[in-house]
């Protein structure tokens, strides 16, 4: 039986190949993830060990609350004379690496937006791990090299001159040299390198280092050396071996990156998803077309277990098959993948591609009990075939009865999948617990849909068939009738491309009421200000730049707002975190709080040891006005606050714990802003202040732009449609997956309806009439699918909405991009009829009558 | 039109399947013509090439030599579009199975060919037809509902609806029980005499021979017979002597 399955695999190998590609695409989607993410790994790894290759031990600050943006706590300058004097240390020496701004002499930025910028400082000896390809090391004030890549893609020549900004003013320095690090590619971070002296001044650190490196003398084991120089640091301080700090580099990176892979994945499982529908239609329905012979067989004495056996091992086959090919699509989809994220400015470090065991394992898997799963349902109806089948094609219809049964058991299970979704949604627990709840509950809905649909198929049909039969009367009435003809088929079909339709709906309504909401904020808090930020939108601005906009004619007022992460110590250990904001006391003169607690006069009167909260995070840790309580900074301090306010968290830009701008210098060592509100002048002309501002502060601080309220805007909008655009673009497999269902199950059905194409050819149907009709069918199919979708997608992101609502979350509808998501969906029926189309309009009249 | 009033005239007809050894002439030169108004059968044991005359008398098969000329139009040379056309025009078809689209009412199925070429019935004429073929009950009833006989005379009605030169049957009764074959065959009889429609059917059933004006039989590729069928007793004996 077994073989009897492979060749009958074989004899219909057209038709299984699309089955193959469904399994293909969504293993290749699955590896592909865990390729790319394993090469980023891997290049870090590189990265890390190169960078310390002549380095024995390093010395850092502990680092007890990670940062948004990825800063690390400084070590003082003042360890370095002890670490010197330790024995066996042949040289150490404290260094700087800290992101900055990289602008060329025109003032153009260098790099990519996105890329990480490091300012790094020059290490004597053995300790430095950038080597010179061109040039030599900067040797005094005015000097800097800069990495080779950086140099290329801003087409930098030495003897130049390019900026550089830390935490301060921008300074110019003499480009001198081109540096390399290791063979793997840096993430398209851009390093420039200065003397220590001058990176400490250009990060505002002086009398810190961002950390000490040692190399041991001869004979002296790092181990040994760790242990000596441990003995003499205070508390808060690292003592690592080269190889643990690689190794804690790695780890962090892999912590911090393990979103990437878990975001990859989801889109890789969605394309299984959709994938698993096209191979339960085409075994369906080449299990109906089969019928005879599996009577056939039944009457030579096939027992049911046989022909259930030879089903199986077909889907086998066919899973094996993709998954192994779907592996070798894996590397083809990381260097996809690497691209896309290059396009919209991510540049991920890479190295050559890494092919883990566990990919491999993982994708025969998924391969594998994909299609099994899949299979099932149909292998088990073809063992129901009786022997007289083989006589005439009797396929007995399903009865009332069990179609009854389908309608009530999908609704049973759409509610169980509406509970488990609301379940994740308001439930309490574990974030990972509760989206892994909803994304199962969201799963069971689209089956129950799925297996509900079928009764829906000759409604929407009518629907979406109508424009069509009023443009081709005929035509378009047996496009429809022809998709309602059998609605099951029809309903999985349709199903597929509904997964990806919903998904873009949710993700395009969802982003348009994260859009409305950010611009009504805007509108409702900062009336008419002007706002300066970091241009990249999120990594503060350098120090003075407040400062300098004060001065500037026009300006009336200047608040800053600086923010850090913290812990709660919630019973003396480090619990929740906490995002502290500390503005300055005028914040009010431009930002709009709204006050559950206390008023301005709290703010005002504001000191050092006391904090405003917001509503939710004072109701989520049962903190009234009175009670104190203590934080942990990255620093380790562990200062101890008095509640004195609470405010409407529905605001984005203050976190959860407002406290005074000293208190952050002191307690967290933060004096960054993260974003100034200027307040014009009465009667100051705002464009006028704009185009002064953007003179007096750009031009000393170039990481820092001046933007209006509309400009604010526009730059939040920016930031949600990359994410939304780069999450379509991740969708399309799905889709692509979703179309090539189409087509195959119109291959299959237009094989079965073969002898009546031919009576219509006989009685006058032109090619092009024929190819039309198909097209329709399909247009109808993809619309049905589309309309589900946009439906679940609507409901979806409308229960999403509800709790965000206290937040101030509102949803709006773009219509605008719901009727182009139907236009596509409408199109993608198109290209799906292309080749079924063509092979029908194809057929020989005579042989096409004769079929049997 | 022909000189001599032949709405089909097929000359020299020859069509080869396959090449060098394994080549078989389906028709090796056939040569005979079709009159206005008559009713024509056309018989041979399997392979004899009966069907194979039928189809490309019909422009759905083409021959290897000879010529077909059909109301005045040399078909043989004719490409798909041409041929499209031509069948919507001059030719109606019947055929053994899968004649009606089971999507569409018993109506709707006799108006195909006209919706298809885009053309407004002559609804007196369909009245008439329906009332000829006796479904003037079960015009909105679809294949499903209808039994075999009615189908097939739902088949009958859509060839004669276009007034077409020529109407095809292809074993119209092949697929029928003996009642239901008589009924769609005193129809077919009732359009050559009534309507002056011509019918060229092929069959292997002597009773439906029987009902024709002119009976031809083919026997390996080739003409061997052509007269009047007489009795389906008559034909019996006929493929008898010709065996």
């Amino acid at each position: 039986m077994t073989s009897l399955a492979l060749k009958s695999l074989w004899a219909r190998k057209v038709r299984a190949l699309t089955t193959i590609f469904a399994v293909v695409i969504g293993v290749a989607f699955v590896s592909g993830s865990y390729i790319l993410t394993d090469t980023i790994f891997a290049a870090f790894d590189e990265i890390f060990s190169e960078s310390l290759s002549g380095t024995s031990v390093v010395i850092t600050a502990e680092n007890p609350v990670e940062q948004d943006n990825g800063e690390i706590p400084t070590v003082s300058a003042s360890l370095l004379p002890r670490i010197q004097q330790t024995p066996g240390v042949k040289v150490a020496a404290g260094a700087i690496f800290t992101p900055g701004g990289f602008f060329d002499a025109k003032g153009e930025k260098i790099g990519s937006k996105f890329s990480p910028k490091f300012i790094s400082s020059t290490l004597p000896g053995s300790l430095e791990s950038l080597t010179y390809v061109k040039g030599h090391r900067p040797r005094g004030p005015t000097e800097a090299s800069i990495d080779e890549a950086a140099a290329e893609s801003s087409d930098l020549k030495l003897g130049e001159t390019i900026e550089l900004v830390g935490q301060g003013r921008v300074r110019g320095f003499k480009l001198i040299g081109f540096t390399h690090l290791g063979s793997a590619s840096f993430g398209g971070a851009s390093i420039a390198q200065v003397t220590l002296p001058v990176a400490q001044a250009l990060t505002h650190k002086l009398g810190r280092f961002d950390q000490i490196s040692v190399a041991a003398a001869d004979g002296v084991a790092p181990e040994t050396l760790k242990r000596r120089i441990d003995r003499q640091m205070p508390a808060g301080v690292r003592v690592e071996t080269a190889q643990e700090n690689a190794d804690r580099g790695s780890e962090e990176i892999r912590d911090n990156l393990s979103f990437l892979q878990t975001f990859l994945l989801v889109f890789g499982f969605i394309a299984v998803f959709v994938g698993s529908f096209l191979i339960f239609n085409t075994f369906s329905i080449t299990v109906a077309q089969r019928i005879s012979e599996f009577g056939m067989l039944r009457t030579l004495g096939s027992s049911r277990r046989q022909i259930l056996t030879s089903v199986l091992v077909e889907a086998l086959a066919i899973g094996l098959i993709g998954a192994l090919v779907g592996i070798a699509g894996g590397f083809l989809i990381a260097l996809l993948l690497n691209g896309l994220f290059e396009a919209i400015g991510i540049d991920l470090p890479t190295t050559s591609l890494v092919l883990e065991s566990r990919t491999v394992i993982v994708a025969l898997l998924v391969g594998l009990v994909v299609t099994l799963v899949s299979s099932t349902v149909p292998a088990l109806r073809s063992t129901r075939v009786p022997p007289i089948a083989a006589l005439h094609a009797f396929q007995p219809p399903p009865s009332r009865r069990r179609r009854l049964v389908y309608a009530v058991l999908s609704v049973l299970l759409g509610l169980a999948g509406l509970a488990m979704v609301l379940a994740g949604l308001f439930g309490s627990g574990d974030a990972g617990a509760r989206a892994g709840l909803m994304g199962g509950g969201a799963v069971i809905v689209v089956i129950a849909v799925s297996l509900f649909s079928p009764r829906l198929v000759p409604p929407l049909a009518a629907v979406a068939g109508w424009p069509l039969e009023r443009v081709r009367r005929l035509i378009g009435r047996l496009a429809r009738e022809n998709a309602q003809r059998n609605p099951s088929r029809t309903a999985v079909t349709a199903a597929a491309l509904m997964i990806g339709v919903a998904l873009v709906t949710f993700v395009a309504v969802f982003a348009a009421g994260l859009k409305g909401t950010v611009a009504q904020v805007i509108d409702e808090n900062f009336a008419g200000g002007l706002v300066i930020q970091n241009s990249d939108g999120f990594s503060p601005i350098p120090n003075g730049t407040a400062a300098a906009a004060s001065k500037v004619p026009g300006v009336e007022q200047v608040a800053t707002i600086r923010s850090a992460q913290a812990k709660l110590l919630e019973g003396g250990r480090p619990g929740a975190g906490a995002r502290v904001s500390a503005p300055t006391s005028n914040v009010e003169e431009t930002v709009k709080i709204e006050w559950k607690q206390g008023g301005p006069a709290a703010l005002r009167g504001l000191t050092d040891r006391q904090a405003i909260l917001s509503d939710s995070f004072a109701s989520d840790h049962g903190l009234q006005l009175g009670d104190r309580f203590r934080l942990l900074t990255q620093t380790r301090s562990r200062p101890t606050y008095e509640v004195v306010g609470e405010f409407d968290a529905k605001l984005g830009v203050f976190g959860s714990v407002l406290v005074t701008q000293a208190s952050l210098a002191r307690e967290f060592r933060q004096t960054q802003d993260t974003i100034d509100f200027v307040k014009t002048a009465p009667g100051a002309d705002a464009a006028q202040v704009q185009a002064l501002l953007t003179k007096g502060v750009e031009l000393a601080f170039p990481t820092a732009e001046v933007l209006n309220q509309a400009e604010l805007k526009e730059s939040r909008e920016e930031q949600i449609n990359q994410l939304v655009n780069l999450i379509f673009a991740l969708l399309g497999l799905a889709v692509l997956v979703s179309v090539f269902g189409i087509a195959n199950t119109l291959a299959l059905s237009i094989h079965e309806r073969t002898r009546e194409l031919g009576m219509l050819r006989a009685i006058g149907m032109s090619r092009r009439q024929v190819r039309t009709m198909i097209r329709y069918e399909a247009v109808i199919t993809a619309l049905i699918g589309a309309i589900l979708g946009m439906v679940l997608g609507v409901i979806f992101a409308a229960l999403i909405a509800q709790p965000l609502k206290d937040e101030g979350f509102t949803l709006s509808y773009p219509i605008g991009e719901l009727i182009a998501v139907l236009v596509v969906a409408a199109l993608a029926g198109v290209v799906a009829a292309i080749p079924p189309a063509r092979r029908a309009s194809r057929l020989n009249t005579l042989e096409a009558l004769q079929y049997e | 039109m022909n000189s001599n009033g032949q709405v089909v005239v097929a000359t020299d007809l020859s069509r080869r399947y396959g090449e060098g050894d394994a080549a078989v002439d389906a028709l090796a030169g056939v040569s005979t013509g079709f009159d206005r108004g008559q009713f024509t059968a056309i018989m041979g044991p399997s392979g004899s090439g009966k069907s194979t005359l039928m189809h490309i008398l019909a422009g759905l098969d083409k021959p290897t030599g000879g010529t077909v000329e059909l109301d005045g139009v040399e078909i043989t040379g004719l490409d798909d579009g041409e041929l499209t056309k031509l069948r919507r025009d001059k030719l109606g078809f019947v055929f053994q199975f899968f004649n009606l689209l089971p999507v569409l009412t018993a109506e709707e199925n006799m108006l195909l060919p006209l919706s298809i070429a885009g053309r407004k019935p002559d609804q007196e004429w369909l009245e008439r037809l329906i009332r000829t073929v006796g479904l003037e009950d079960r015009r909105t009833h679809r294949p499903a509902e209808l039994s075999g006989g009615q189908q097939q005379r739902v088949a009958v009605a859509r060839a004669l609806l276009s007034k077409p030169a020529v109407v095809f049957a292809d074993e119209p009764t092949g697929n029928l029980d003996s009642k239901s074959s008589a009924e769609v065959l005193t129809l077919l009889r009732q359009a050559v005499d009534e309507f002056g429609q011509t019918v060229i059917m092929v069959t292997h059933d002597p009773a439906a021979a029987a009902h024709a004006d002119r009976l031809i039989t083919l026997r390996d590729g080739k003409l061997v017979q052509d007269g009047r069928p007489g009795s389906a007793a008559d034909v019996i004996e006929l493929m008898k002597q010709l065996d």
